[in-house]
């Protein structure tokens, strides 16, 4: 791999909000790892969890159609994300459109009314995958200047990156659905210690979280309790919506529960940003983080 | 919208309810292949906090107990994990029925008033006005779709949390982030919602 890859980037929703971290840091380090992301022009919302109930179905796949067919104007690179839920519903809703006759037909019909349609064969991808697949564990490992020694980190995967797709061959057989290696070769290659962290695949809550924490405080529970039982200086995520919940609702937590959690949650693009020397904030917006990663900042060259 | 739903069969092993799933509802088609093993059921991370556990729905499908499927609460403590359908041994995606089980469930009145019908209300509403998810005026718009009081209630009970994500810039201030071509989004929108209309009336 010589000269850079370009893809069509698909920041996702979240990029101007709760996740703005997730999208500076993958901005800052993607040059480094010989990637050029190219903002997916105008794009809109994927739909997320609940699109199709608010929307209905065909409303909800028109959504990716219409960001599907702003990609093929913008050439035949593949359209990269680095949002488990944008990754889920576009890579789903792309595959689904290629291989059913009938819904291309209606897609590209509602897709006509902005003068827009969808015929081509993209490939909608995980920025995990990639990683994986396209660059590789030896450019990370060539990138660190800094090296992470001393910091334990345990590698939360989270759900919809790597189901369901992770195993297929669209989805570029990147890991598996159980027991995902590619967080903890992550870390190790940035020079961390990858605790061992049974629950690495568990379940946030995801979207019901969100509307009635109530019902899933328990699982973020499960899974804090586990990374201080691995003695994690930080949990690491690739998914925003993880990331947040699994960082907001500690404090409730601990109200609900008598716990006294007060564990960093940082994305892997972060860990990438200060390992490779970057700037602590403006690189690997260490500030946007409400329970600062101490330990790593003072790792952070300055 | 969807094919009218079948009358409640006054035979509960009546498969007219089964078999509206099988053309109507995404991987419905798959429902027969179930052997009723429960490693959905044994999967999901919620699965004690619901009424039916996935299995339990499938089967209620396939024995006719469409009121009972549709008003369950099993569909809105879906978090689509996914676990349940990359482990299920026949290759069944679960997760796909019981979402789309939800849209259905709000398309025919039996989930209008239930909290995740409302958020997803607020979400699309975000979602068509401006292209894209203000997280910050969806999160408000649900809270107050659940009443004033309610709406206080959770706003204060989450103030923290909003301020932590001032503070870090992570909760837009100002005006909605907005597509460029929202007239585009829009038109795009209706004709699918169009196409999905004639759709159904061509089944019926």
């Amino acid at each position: 791999m010589s000269s850079k890859m370009k893809f069509s980037y698909y920041p996702g929703c979240s990029s101007q909000g709760s996740a703005k971290h997730l999208d500076e840091s993958l901005r800052a380090i993607a040059p480094k790892i010989g990637i050029e992301l190219e903002e997916l022009d105008d794009w809109n919302c994927c739909g997320a969890s609940v699109g199709h109930i608010g929307g209905g179905s065909l409303p909800n796949t028109a959504l990716t159609g219409r960001n599907l067919a702003k990609a093929q104007q913008q050439g035949k690179q593949d359209v990269v994300t680095g949002c488990a839920a944008c990754y889920l519903n576009t890579h789903a809703g792309n595959e689904k459109i290629k291989s059913d006759v009938k819904l291309r037909r209606q897609v590209n019909d509602a897709l006509s009314a902005a003068d827009l349609s969808y015929d081509d064969d993209l490939q909608v991808r995980h920025m995990c995958e990639v990683i994986v697949n396209d660059v590789g564990m030896d450019k990370i490992r060539e990138q660190v200047t800094n090296p992470l020694t001393g910091l334990k980190v345990a590698g939360y995967v989270g759900c919809q990156t790597v189901r369901p797709f992770s195993s297929t061959d669209g989805g570029g057989n990147y890991d598996t659905y159980e027991d995902p290696d590619f967080l903890n070769d992550f870390t190790e290659a940035c020079g961390a210690e990858a605790v061992d962290f049974n629950l690495k695949t568990s379940c946030c809550g995801g979207s019901v979280a969100v509307m009635s924490p109530d019902r899933t405080l328990h699982l973020i529970r499960d899974i804090l309790q586990a990374a201080e039982d691995a003695e994690a200086d930080v949990i690491t995520t690739p998914c925003p919506l993880c990331q947040t919940n699994v960082e907001m609702y500690q404090d409730a937590i601990n109200k609900k529960f008598g716990t006294k959690f007060n564990i960093p949650v940082i994305f892997y693009s972060q860990l990438m940003a200060v390992a490779f020397g970057m700037d602590p904030d403006k690189d690997a917006a260490l500030k946007r983080n409400t329970i600062r990663a101490r330990k790593l900042e003072k790792l952070a060259k300055k | 919208m969807t094919a009218a739903l079948p009358e409640t069969a006054e035979n509960r092993y009546d498969l007219g309810f089964a078999r509206w799933v099988r053309d109507n509802v995404e991987g419905g088609d798959k429902l027969s292949l179930c052997m009723q093993c429960g490693a959905c059921s044994g999967s999901c991370p919620i699965g004690t906090q619901m009424d039916h556990g996935p299995r339990k729905i499938i089967a209620m499908i396939r024995a006719g107990m469409k009121d009972e499927v549709l008003s369950s609460n099993t569909l809105w403590n879906c978090t689509s994990c996914y676990r349940c359908t990359v482990r299920c041994p026949r290759g069944i995606p679960v997760t796909s029925i019981i979402q789309d089980l939800a849209a259905k469930a709000v398309e025919f009145g039996y989930a209008d008033k239930k909290e995740n019908a409302l958020f997803a209300k607020s979400f699309w509403w975000s979602t068509s006005a401006f292209g894209r998810t203000d997280e910050r005026l969806v999160t408000a718009r649900y809270y107050f779709s659940l009443g004033f009081l309610e709406g206080i209630r959770r706003g204060l009970a989450n103030l923290k949390i909003a301020l932590g994500m001032v503070r870090t810039g992570r909760m837009h201030l100002g005006m909605p982030h907005k597509i460029k071509d929202i007239k585009g989004l829009t038109a795009i929108l209706a004709r699918a919602a169009e196409i999905e209309a004639e759709e159904a009336n061509d089944e019926l």
